[in-house]
Order: structure tokens, then C-alpha cells, then sequence
């Protein structure tokens, strides 16, 4: 019953010995580390988002998620300034307007959040369920 | 782009740092330590920034999100408080069958993306490889050209003025639209964070209503026979 399952345990022992290769690379992190941190801090984010039910620690948690790929944006923008693109600054533009619509995002989210906690005294997500019939 | 010496201790250091901070921002049962957590969070990524010389950037992202955003959002924590989930009567996480399913999912986006990455990254390397390691000769002699600072300690990076003259040579438009977000957004808060009494006493809700919410509350009748300034 398991059969379907052995690719991915495959793929997972896999990756845990290019793990071990990595990390005698650690001395000189290159762009794959900065990505890398930047998927972690993505996924923190998505469980975040899909476990917690207080909903301004899920607007943390999607501030998380931009965060991370600002990360990766900058990371990319530094990668290609050195093999010689022209306009590489451009992921460093695209990051200061991610942080602009983050900031729209967080005043209008959370001016949400006092309106429906003046309506329904709770900021639980399972118990504000309106639309639900 | 590789670190070395110093540079990829501080890496590791401020890397760790964020990832941990960003645990405990998901995990931590006081929404106002979550916040603190996120702060710290952010701040380390900022001095990731820094690693990636984008001074200008990590000073935004101290300014505007640690600075603007997170005092927003502890300013509405403190409002929104409720109190229960802290003294541990409330669950935090959602019921134990969605939390499983969520955390086997995000598992699993963990081995493939890191997987995905190393695979990308090593063809990425074997491309660029002879670029990589001229860059990393000129940049040594191209920050000799760049202006030292006050001290004579260091130099002044010329990276805010690069982004500035992209910003507005490519992407003015964008620069616009955004300013015009901004002014929606504020507009936005405002109106959505009003009371039925501040609604009322600009005279901005449905008559019906205003007569069923003043049966309730007398002191919304009031508002309402003010005459309007």
C-alpha cells in the first residue's frame, strides 16, 4: 500500500545527501543558500497561514511571505549584476513596490479586522463564518 | 556573488536568525511576542540585504515595515485584544486533522524546492562560472572608485542613486500607480475603520438602518438630531 509513496521517500534521502554535500559548501554561501533561506521563510509562512486561527497572525505570516520573496528578488537582482546584465537593478525596484503593496495590504487588512471585530467580537477565523449558510 | 570570511559568518548568523524568528513568529501563543518575532525577523533580512550590497532596500524595509507596518499591526493588537488565546484557553492552531495535513504539505514543498534549487543552482553555476569569477575581480577594483566616506573608514556605496535613476527611467509609472494605491489604501482604512456613530454623524448610513441601530443605542439618535455642520 505504500508503493506509491517510495519515489518521494526516494527523493527525500536523496536530498538529504546533497544536504551533506552542501553543507561543505556552507563556508561560501552563493545565490542557491540565499534562495534557499528565502523557500524556508516562504514555507514558514504558508503554515502560518494554513494552522493559525487568530487572524492578524496570518497577516504576519503573509508579511512573511512577501518578505521571502523580496528576499529572493534582491538575491537574483545581485546575481545578475555580476554576470554583467545591464539593468539588473530592476529585482531591487520590483522589492520597493512589493513593500509598498505590502504596506496598502497591512492598513486595509487590518482596518478589516477592527470592523469585523466591532461586529462580531471575535478575531478567531472558525467563528467568523457569515458567508457560510 | 560568493561570501566569504566574515561576510558568510554573518550569513549564517542573521539566515538562522530569521528562519527562527519566523518559527516562533507562527508558533508563539501571545499575538504581541508573534509580532515582536516578526520584527526581529525582518530586521535580519534587512541585514541579509546588506550581505547582498542593497543598502538602500534594507534601509526601506527597517523604515517601512518595522518602523510603519509593525506599529501598526501592535497598534492593533492592543485594540483587537481578546485575551483568551494567551491565558490558554483557546486553541491557537486549527483543528489537529488541518494542522497535519498542512504541515505533511508544507514537508514536502520543503524537500521538492530545495531539491529544485540545488538542481537549478548547479546549472545556473555551470553557465555563468567564468562570468562569476571576473565579476568577483572587478568588483574588488570597481569599490576602489567609489567615494570614501567622512572617516576615511569606509566607502559610500553608490547603490541608493543606481535605483533611483532605474526607478524613474523604467519604472515611473509603476512609481505613480503606486502613489495613487497609497491614497486608496488610506481612504480605505478610514472608511472601514469608522463607527456606525462617526458614519451617522456625516449623515452616511442608510436611514433604515440608522432607525433600527437607534432603537438599540439612544445615544445614536442624538448624533442624529445634530444638524449638520
Amino acid at each position: 500500500m505504500f508503493t506509491p509513496f517510495i519515489p518521494a521517500f526516494a527523493l527525500l534521502f536523496q536530498e538529504a545527501g546533497r544536504f551533506a554535500v552542501a553543507w561543505q559548501k556552507a563556508e561560501h554561501p552563493d545565490l542557491s543558500k540565499f534562495l534557499i533561506i528565502g523557500a524556508l521563510l516562504f514555507i514558514i509562512g504558508v503554515a502560518g497561514v494554513l494552522t493559525r486561527r487568530n487572524i492578524i497572525v496570518i497577516f504576519m505570516s503573509i508579511e512573511l511571505i512577501l518578505n521571502a520573496a523580496n528576499l529572493n528578488f534582491v538575491a537574483m537582482s545581485r546575481y545578475l549584476q555580476d554576470t554583467g546584465n545591464v539593468n539588473a537593478v530592476a529585482g531591487q525596484i520590483f522589492t520597493v513596490f512589493v513593500i509598498v503593496v505590502a504596506a496598502a495590504e497591512a492598513a486595509i487588512g487590518l482596518g478589516i479586522v477592527i470592523a469585523l471585530y466591532r461586529n462580531k467580537e471575535t478575531i478567531l477565523i472558525d467563528e467568523i463564518d457569515i458567508l457560510k449558510w | 556573488m560568493i561570501l566569504s570570511g566574515w561576510e558568510s559568518v554573518f550569513f549564517w548568523i542573521f539566515s538562522i536568525a530569521a528562519i527562527f524568528a519566523g518559527l516562533l513568529t507562527v508558533m508563539a501563543r501571545n499575538t504581541i511576542h508573534s509580532a515582536l518575532f516578526l520584527i526581529s525577523s525582518l530586521v535580519s533580512v534587512a541585514a541579509l540585504f546588506i550581505l547582498l550590497q542593497a543598502e538602500f532596500i534594507a534601509g526601506v524595509q527597517i523604515l517601512v515595515y518595522v518602523g510603519g507596518v509593525m506599529v501598526l499591526f501592535l497598534f492593533v493588537i492592543m485594540l483587537v485584544n481578546v485575551g483568551s488565546e494567551e491565558r490558554g484557553n483557546e486553541e491557537i492552531f486549527n483543528r489537529p486533522r488541518q494542522v497535519t495535513a498542512s504541515v505533511i504539505f508544507c514537508g514536502l514543498l520543503v524537500a521538492v524546492l530545495i531539491g529544485a534549487l540545488n538542481t537549478g543552482y548547479a546549472g545556473f553555476e555551470r553557465r555563468d562560472e567564468a562570468k562569476l569569477q571576473a565579476s568577483a575581480a572587478a568588483r574588488s577594483t570597481r569599490d576602489q572608485d567609489l567615494a570614501t566616506s567622512a572617516t576615511g573608514a569606509s566607502r559610500i556605496t553608490n547603490d541608493t542613486s543606481r535605483i533611483g535613476n532605474s526607478l524613474y527611467r523604467f519604472a515611473s509609472l509603476p512609481f505613480e500607480i503606486a502613489s495613487v494605491l497609497l491614497l486608496v489604501a488610506i481612504i480605505g482604512s478610514v472608511m472601514l475603520a469608522r463607527t456606525l456613530k462617526q458614519e451617522a454623524s456625516v449623515d452616511d448610513v442608510d436611514p433604515e438602518v440608522l432607525r433600527k441601530e437607534a432603537a438599540i443605542d439612544p445615544e445614536l439618535a442624538e448624533v442624529q438630531s445634530e444638524p449638520a455642520a
